[in-house]
């Protein structure tokens, strides 16, 4: 009895015990037990005290946190090894997956409520049985909790459950090993199940498996349960002979064994001659004594012990009362349990276990005990009705209806429940379990007295109970409900004739005459319109009968019949019936609401039934949806064009754009007019164009308004000031807010302050009501602040405050900057008072990151005091305790014990000792004091905080800094809650960063002496190291998902394979193998496959093709196909993908000739053979590489014959292939291209391939006019978008045809000056540049300065360039040529990019240094990658590096550049 | 097109915490004293015959909805119901509008 609570007690402490730092209380502050290495001298050693427990298993063991694994759980782990290395890892991980699913739901539960429910553990048995392969560790979780965390099951049926569990566990291959026989033992004592000990032993022998220590004490404590001394002693004697300690535990059972024995004398005898052992008498073995007298009732000894332990310094806690309390009931003594109730304080999480008592009890069947304890539960404060009402008991009732007590019982707990205020309608509550649980008759009882006390009954109420007759197509079930609902005078709604009745019968017809026959009346509305709604759905024609006959009443079809439809319109498969109907609704206005008319709400029908389609049905059903529209539209049905708007979004959403031309047929003609788009120019035309309207304006005397205010926004976001400067001179008269705040802003964007703050004052002067947006006013902040003009930019904000301009978040981040930019030079006086001014006005909530740059300032003086002293005040003031972390590492740097002491006591008052020991712990970690670090980690009672271990991690991953990660995970090993896997994983990435594999591998290898079970991810990226750097992975990896960045892995390579030009041919290969193989099951089928009669053939086959397969993947083609011929003699059978493979494996390497040999015997093996898409390409490629530019042709027609897709490489290649070789054949290039003209849009080749292509044809055959005639033709073509004819130029370039330059280059003259199309010139000035012939391309800008203009087409080809590394010269010295082509703050950031590709920190520090000179800023993106130099030369970063990740600030790069495009 | 006006804007609420006794016809009575409720969703789960404890009450006015949100609390024999304006877009959501006039519908 004694250990009921036991298992509770301790996962109740351990999953959310309160905090225990005891050795920190009782050994004095943590500093000076912890402060040793530095400061030396002080150390009283680490407090390794635990946390008191009393049985054998340590309380953090008892519950395995997810995805720990230390302490029992290393114990199977180990024996089932072997097994695990049988089952695949495939299996396992999935195992691991479902462990931690299994393991956190069960947790959860726990934590929660102390318990688990029966439904929650079979749910997860069935699962964990379905899958198969249970594992060791589920089969323990399993069984553990078969005991008293299920105080809802009687004892026998929770032993039941966990023999079943056992039974079927081992039945499916699950191996037991101790920790499984200790574990079943545990839950024999919990449910006091009577077993024979040694039979118990005899089964552990026979199956191989060692008791140890918890076992022989667990088999006393069972003797001891049932008053054996004599059996217990055997036990003990052998634990003596094998020199096993004796513990508390122990004597703990020993008491409570003669005390069963009815020997209270040697009971109580017990205590001396544990202190005579050297054991002092623990809270448990007082419990135990209490218990013994609870048993007898003897309330005067129960007293006294009480007061023995209150003497004793000792205390029991709530829990441990209720053990006696219960042991009290049980006996039946309960006329002393309320003084013992008194006792109880009610401490934290006394509810939850008082509620697990109080289930137990009714279990048990001591209801009235169980309700005397509810009674005593706390009620919140219910300050007034509206407040959320009390509802203490509702688990009481619930289980009691579970245990289907009596009515009468439950009613009178109910009345007592509500008289005494505790709850506010027990009764309905009651009601609901049992409707819940579909007890039926009981519902009905409960519903006579909702009845009898005034309560409504509504029809809805009798809906669960209709659930299953309906369900079972149960009509007499039923019907059952429907006379009681009768009788009950409830009479059945719409909803529930229509969605819980009807729904039953087989047809209108049966469901009309069975329930006449139970006197249901048939005439109300509510089963009319039942009618029509099960018409709607099941018979459509019957639907329009019932509807067009002219009596039938008038009702909107919207509200009531619209859903059904929708669902009768989706299954329907009769046209005519569907279009008569939608046509009937749209000409009848009986059936619309009074405001509206037919023919929307038909078009609102129609939108709705589109809406209420998956992508799946709108695929499925195109081809009727298609029919259906063309024949409303026959039928003159017209929907407005804001219908037809929002089909075709979903439409388009789901990618069923085929169907939208078909909608729009419906669409009245006038209203597609709205259709027209607006045409897009570009800047430099734009400028031109509103110059020209203004001047125009200017001529005719009218003033320039809007013109003139779009002109000055151009300008300025152009950066063409000075232009923007004449202007406002010349329309002085037309300047509004506006205009200065974009010019101000303009002017703060160019660090000109006296600019900025004349504009601003000339602005106020003229109008003193004018406001300025936030980022302006916060733009003239930063540039005031930055020049030290501090006065300014605090009368600034001032004004802000006073004008109540709004900080949006973006301003925020401006402002952080602005305190930022301060803080980095130590400008402490600044800040503050920035700070204060902003703080004081309000303007923004003080976050910790605005409150960073003070202590950021502090830390730059090196004033670490000064440091914490603003950080204290911070917290004071703000509640915000800003770089907290990089104080205390300066201040554990220093060795100043007495300011950390200091800063320790401030953290743990303000955040708690929790936050605090975790403050320490990193600063400890960040100085490499690991020996400090560890003593802190293992405090007593500390648990894991995912949350802040991961900020740990991850600012080592950012820094590259292997040492204090792998520290971090070796100290947290025993850490309470830790998850391993995560922690390990974050080796693994940071393996990644540095491309370290050795490191990944040693981290496996760790993992698995920890017995960690890692993660399918933690897998997968593991597997992504070792495959990346050519290492082969000793494990299979997980399918299914892809590995985080496994993607880019497989991009990269192809990408980078286009600009080498060498490898592409290999890498498309592998590439397109990986997708075949996967896709090989569904190429099987849809490749005719006669199946093989003979199923030894089969096999032999599928052998081969296996083998076949492992060697392609191998790159091994040719063994592969000597292993197909080798097949064929022998006369196995091969798949069709097996040879498509091998196929493209022996293309891939070159040999087409094996290939085509291969596909031979395919195509007289396999019927119906025929090569897919893939090795098509890959065959048109080899043929290409080959010269063999014909049958790459005759390759290119069978595809487009048999309906494959050519891939755009293909094309490309076969394109180039034509143009070069020997013959230079354009004309069949326009084949090519007329070709796949017809394939239209699945195929987007770039619309210069065909004329480059044509062109360099026709200048390799000497016909350099022909060349210009094709190329002059795109570029003077109406609709010319001016795409690229680089490649042209190039490949004239490279073969210095001198002839075809020029002429080509007369035609990009003639070009530029006739119709101003200088793309051609600018591809030409490029391609000169790119060949490093400056001189010439100097000349060619000298003849044509418009190119120098095309700077879209500069800046996509700078981008370019700054992707590879090496290009630093270029980029410089083109943006030398073009001071202009883009703004200097971009063009570093193109410098920069270069200098990181080059790793060449010195001149990116150089650069950096020269920007700070000229009072600029480095965007953050350009000084996270700076940063990234820093670290990678083991150089200590000289500013605060940017927070975010990388990508967030290119994405904002990105954002301000489209937006200052705009 | 005075119809399609009104598929921009709805006027709907996003009720929850609704004791189970309560059914559509509760819901409408009562938010029927905030104005004219054009609809009622009150969700109900197929397989305990349950409702699922949330509703959307859809008021043809703004007035209507104003009404209700200005109301507070809401109480429905003694449950006290959580209501907000529900963030829901319910036909052609305005962004979407925006962007995609210009895509090529035809």
């Amino acid at each position: 009895m004694a250990a009921l609570l036991r298992s509770a007690r301790l996962l109740r402490f351990s999953p959310s015990g309160s905090l225990q730092i005891v050795g920190t209380k009782r050994n004095g502050p943590p500093l000076s037990r912890l402060y040793g290495g530095a400061v030396g001298g002080r150390t009283t050693g680490p407090c390794t005290r635990q946390v008191a427990c009393g049985v054998g298993t340590a309380p953090r063991h008892v519950w395995p946190s997810a995805s720990s694994s230390s302490g029992t759980m290393r114990c199977y782990a180990v024996s089932t090894e072997q097994r695990e290395a049988e089952s695949s890892l495939g299996v396992r991980s999935k195992q691991a997956q479902q462990f931690d699913w299994a393991l956190h739901k069960l947790d959860t539960s726990v934590k929660k409520t102390g318990r688990i429910t029966r439904t929650q553990l079979l749910r997860i048995f069935h699962d964990i049985c379905r899958t198969g392969y249970p594992s060791g560790n589920q089969a323990l979780l399993l069984l553990r909790s078969c005991g008293s965390l299920m105080p809802e099951m009687a004892y026998a049926e929770r032993t039941e459950l966990a023999h079943r569990i056992w039974d079927k566990l081992q039945e499916l291959g699950a191996l037991y090993d101790s920790s499984h026989y200790n574990a079943l033992l545990k839950v024999y004592l919990q449910n006091e199940f009577k077993f024979s000990p040694t039979t118990f032993l005899a089964k552990m022998e026979a199956a191989n498996v060692a008791p140890n220590r918890v076992t022989y004490q667990r088999l006393i404590a069972s003797y001891c349960q049932n008053g054996d001394i004599e059996g217990a002693s055997t036990i003990l004697g052998f634990m003596k002979s094998k020199d096993l300690p004796i513990t508390e535990a122990v004597f703990n059972s020993l008491l409570t064994g003669h005390a069963k024995a009815g020997d209270m004398e040697s009971a109580v005898n017990i205590l001396p001659v544990m202190r005579g052992a050297g054991i002092e008498p623990g809270p448990d073995t007082y419990v135990a004594l209490l218990t013994a007298y609870a048993d007898k009732g003897d309330m005067e000894n129960i007293k006294k012990t009480m007061e023995t332990v209150e003497a004793a310094d000792s205390s029991l806690m709530d829990r441990d009362l209720m053990q006696v309390i219960f042991s009290l009931a049980m006996a039946g003594h309960h006329q002393h349990i309320p003084e013992l109730v008194e006792c109880m304080r009610q401490e934290r999480g006394f509810v939850p276990d008082a509620m697990n008592m109080c289930l137990s009890l009714i279990t048990q069947g001591q209801d009235d005990t169980a309700f005397t304890i509810l009674k005593t539960f706390p009620t919140l404060q219910a300050d007034d009705v509206n407040s959320d009402s009390p509802n203490v008991g509702n688990f009481f009732l619930r289980h009691l209806v579970n245990m289907e007590k009596p009515v009468e019982k439950i009613l009178d707990y109910c009345k007592d429940l509500q008289d005494a205020n505790l709850h506010s309608s027990p009764l309905l509550f009651t009601l609901l379990c049992a409707l819940e649980d579909k007890k039926t008759g009981f519902s009905y009882e409960l519903m006579k007295a909702v009845k009898e006390q005034g309560l409504p009954l509504r029809p809805h109420f009798f809906w669960p109970l209709l659930v299953q007759p309906v369900k079972d197509r149960n009509p007499a079930g039923v019907l059952e409900v429907v006379k009681s609902m009768q009788e009950f005078g409830v009479a059945a709604d719409l909803e529930t004739v229509s969605r819980h009745i009807l729904p039953a019968f087989p047809n209108m017809e049966a469901a009309r005459q069975a329930l006449e026959e139970v006197g249901c009346s048939l005439e109300s509305e509510s089963f009319v319109s039942a009618e029509i709604r099960l018409l709607a759905t099941s018979d459509l024609a019957a639907l329009y009968t019932t509807l067009s006959d002219p009596s039938f009443p008038p009702f909107d079809f919207r509200g009531s019949l619209k859903g059904s439809l929708v669902a009768g319109f989706k299954k329907s498969d009769n046209l005519e019936d569907m279009v008569k109907i939608t046509e009937f609704l749209y000409n009848d206005p009986r059936f619309c609401r009074e405001n509206s008319t037919p023919a929307e709400a038909v078009s609102f029908f129609l939108y709705n039934l589109i809406n209420s389609m998956g992508e799946q049905d709108l695929r499925a059903q195109e081809e009727k949806l298609r029919k259906y529209f063309h024949k409303l539209k026959s039928q003159n049905i017209v929907i407005s064009f804001n219908i037809y708007r929002g089909i075709r979004n979903i439409l388009a959403s789901f990618n069923v754009k085929s169907l939208i031309k078909d909608v729009l047929l419906l669409v009245d003609p006038s209203d597609t007019a709205a259709l027209s788009l607006p045409r897009v120019t570009g800047v430099e035309s734009k400028l031109l164009n509103l110059e020209k309207d203004l001047f125009q304006l200017k001529e005719e005397g009218k003033p320039g308004g809007a013109v003139f205010k779009q002109l000055l926004m151009l300008l300025c976001s152009e950066d063409q000031l000075e232009r923007a400067m004449e202007l406002k001179q010349e329309y002085e008269d037309q300047l509004d807010a506006g205009a200065y705040a974009t010019l101000i802003n303009t002017y703060c964007r160019h660090d000109n302050v006296e600019e900025a703050i004349n504009l601003k004052t000339e602005m106020s002067r003229k109008d003193s009501s004018v406001v300025l947006d936030a980022s302006k006013y916060l733009a003239l902040v930063k540039i005031l602040a930055k020049h030290g003009r501090m006065d300014e930019a605090v009368d600034m904000l001032k004004e802000m405050k006073e004008n109540k301009v709004m900080l949006k978040e973006q301003n925020i981040n401006t402002l952080f900057h602005v305190f930022n930019t301060l803080g980095a030079k130590g400008d402490i006086e600044g800040i503050r008072r920035l700070q204060d001014t902003v703080f004081t006005l309000g303007l923004t909530k003080p976050t910790s990151n605005l409150c960073s740059p003070l202590v950021t300032a502090y830390l730059e003086n090196n004033d670490t005091p000064g440091a914490l002293e603003a950080a204290m005040d911070c917290q004071k003031r703000f509640k915000q305790m800003p770089r907290i972390h990089d104080i205390v590492v300066a201040l554990v740097e220093k060795g100043d014990t007495d300011l950390l002491q200091k800063a320790m006591d401030f953290v743990t008052q303000e955040r708690g000792e929790m936050t605090m020991l975790y403050d320490l712990f990193f600063a400890f970690m960040h100085t490499a004091r690991y020996r400090e670090a560890r003593k802190i980690i293992e405090t007593p009672g500390l648990r894991a905080r995912a949350g802040r271990l991961q900020w740990y991690a991850e600012k080592c991953i950012v820094n590259l800094q292997m040492e204090p990660l792998e520290n971090m995970v070796e100290l947290t090993a025993k850490l309470f809650e830790c998850d391993r896997d995560e922690m390990y994983s974050y080796i693994l990435r940071l393996c990644k960063e540095t491309n370290n594999f050795q490191k990944a591998e040693a981290t496996w290898t760790k993992m698995q002496e920890e017995n960690v079970i890692p993660r399918e991810r933690t897998l997968l990226l593991l597997a992504d190291i070792l495959k990346s750097n050519g290492q082969e992975v000793p494990f299979e990896v997980p399918e299914g998902i892809e590995p985080r960045g496994a993607s880019d892995v497989l991009r990269r390579p192809s990408a980078s394979s286009m600009i080498r030009g060498e490898t592409w041919y290999a890498d498309v290969s592998t590439k397109e193998e990986v997708q075949v193989l996967t896709e090989a099951p569904s190429s099987r089928m849809a490749v005719a496959d006669p199946a093989p009669a003979d199923p030894t053939r089969d096999r032999a086959g599928t052998n081969h093709t296996t083998r076949m397969l492992t060697l392609c993947k191998k790159k091994k083609a040719k063994e592969a196909y000597g292993l197909l011929k080798d097949a064929d003699q022998k006369g196995v059978a091969v798949n069709a993908a097996a040879y498509d493979i091998l196929i493209r494996s022996l293309m891939a390497a070159g040999s087409l000739e094996e290939a085509m040999q291969v596909k031979d015997m395919a195509v007289s093996r396999v019927s119906g053979f025929q090569l897919n898409d893939n090795a098509n390409n890959l065959l048109i490629l080899t043929h290409c590489k080959k010269g063999q530019t014909k049958e790459g042709m005759a390759t290119l027609k069978s595809m487009l014959q048999a309906d494959q897709v050519p891939s755009k490489l293909a094309i490309a290649r076969l394109v180039q292939t034509l143009a070069q070789g020997p013959e230079a054949d354009a004309a069949a290039i326009q084949e090519v291209a007329s070709l796949t003209k017809a394939l239209g849009s699945t195929l987007t080749v770039s619309s210069m391939l065909f004329p480059n292509n044509t062109a360099l044809a026709h200048i390799r055959r000497g016909d350099v006019d022909s060349a210009v005639e094709v190329l002059e033709a795109v570029y003077t073509a109406p609709e010319s978008l001016f795409p690229s004819m680089s490649y042209v130029f190039r490949k004239v370039l490279e073969e210095n045809h001198d002839q075809a330059l020029d002429k080509l280059s007369a035609m990009a003259e003639r070009l530029a000056n006739h119709f101003a199309c200088y793309r051609p010139n600018t591809d030409l000035f490029l391609e000169l540049f790119e060949m490093d012939k400056i001189e010439d391309a100097k000349f060619l800008l000298a003849r044509c300065n418009a190119v120098a203009e095309q700077k879209s087409w500069m800046l996509s080809y700078v981008t370019k360039l700054s992707k590879k590394p090496g290009q630093v010269d270029k980029v410089k010295s083109l943006f030398s040529l073009f001071p202009d082509c883009t703004e200097k703050d971009s063009q570093n950031t193109y410098m920069m990019k270069c200098y990181d590709l080059d790793n060449d920190l010195a001149s990116a520090k150089a650069l950096h240094e020269q920007i700070l000179k000229e009072g600029a800023d480095l965007d953050e993106l350009s000084l996270k990658r700076l940063a990234g130099l820093y670290r990678r030369a083991g150089v200590a970063i000289p500013y605060t590096e940017p927070p975010e990740s990388f990508k967030f600030y290119a994405e904002k790069l990105k954002e301000k550049a489209e937006t200052s495009r705009e | 097109m005075a119809a399609t006006s009104g598929f921009k804007k709805v006027f709907e609420l996003y009720v929850s915490k609704i004791p189970w006794t309560l059914a559509n016809k509760e819901m409408r009575e009562y938010f029927g004293q905030f104005g004219v409720v054009k609809r009622c969703l009150l969700p109900t789960d197929k397989e305990t015959g349950f409702h699922k404890g949330f509703c959307w009450i859809t008021y043809s006015a703004e007035e209507s909805l104003s009404n209700a949100l200005h109301t507070d609390p809401h109480v429905l024999e003694g449950a006290k119901l959580q209501v907000q304006r529900n963030r829901r877009h319910q036909f052609i959501p305005e962004s979407t509008q925006k962007n995609k006039d210009s895509d090529e519908a035809l």
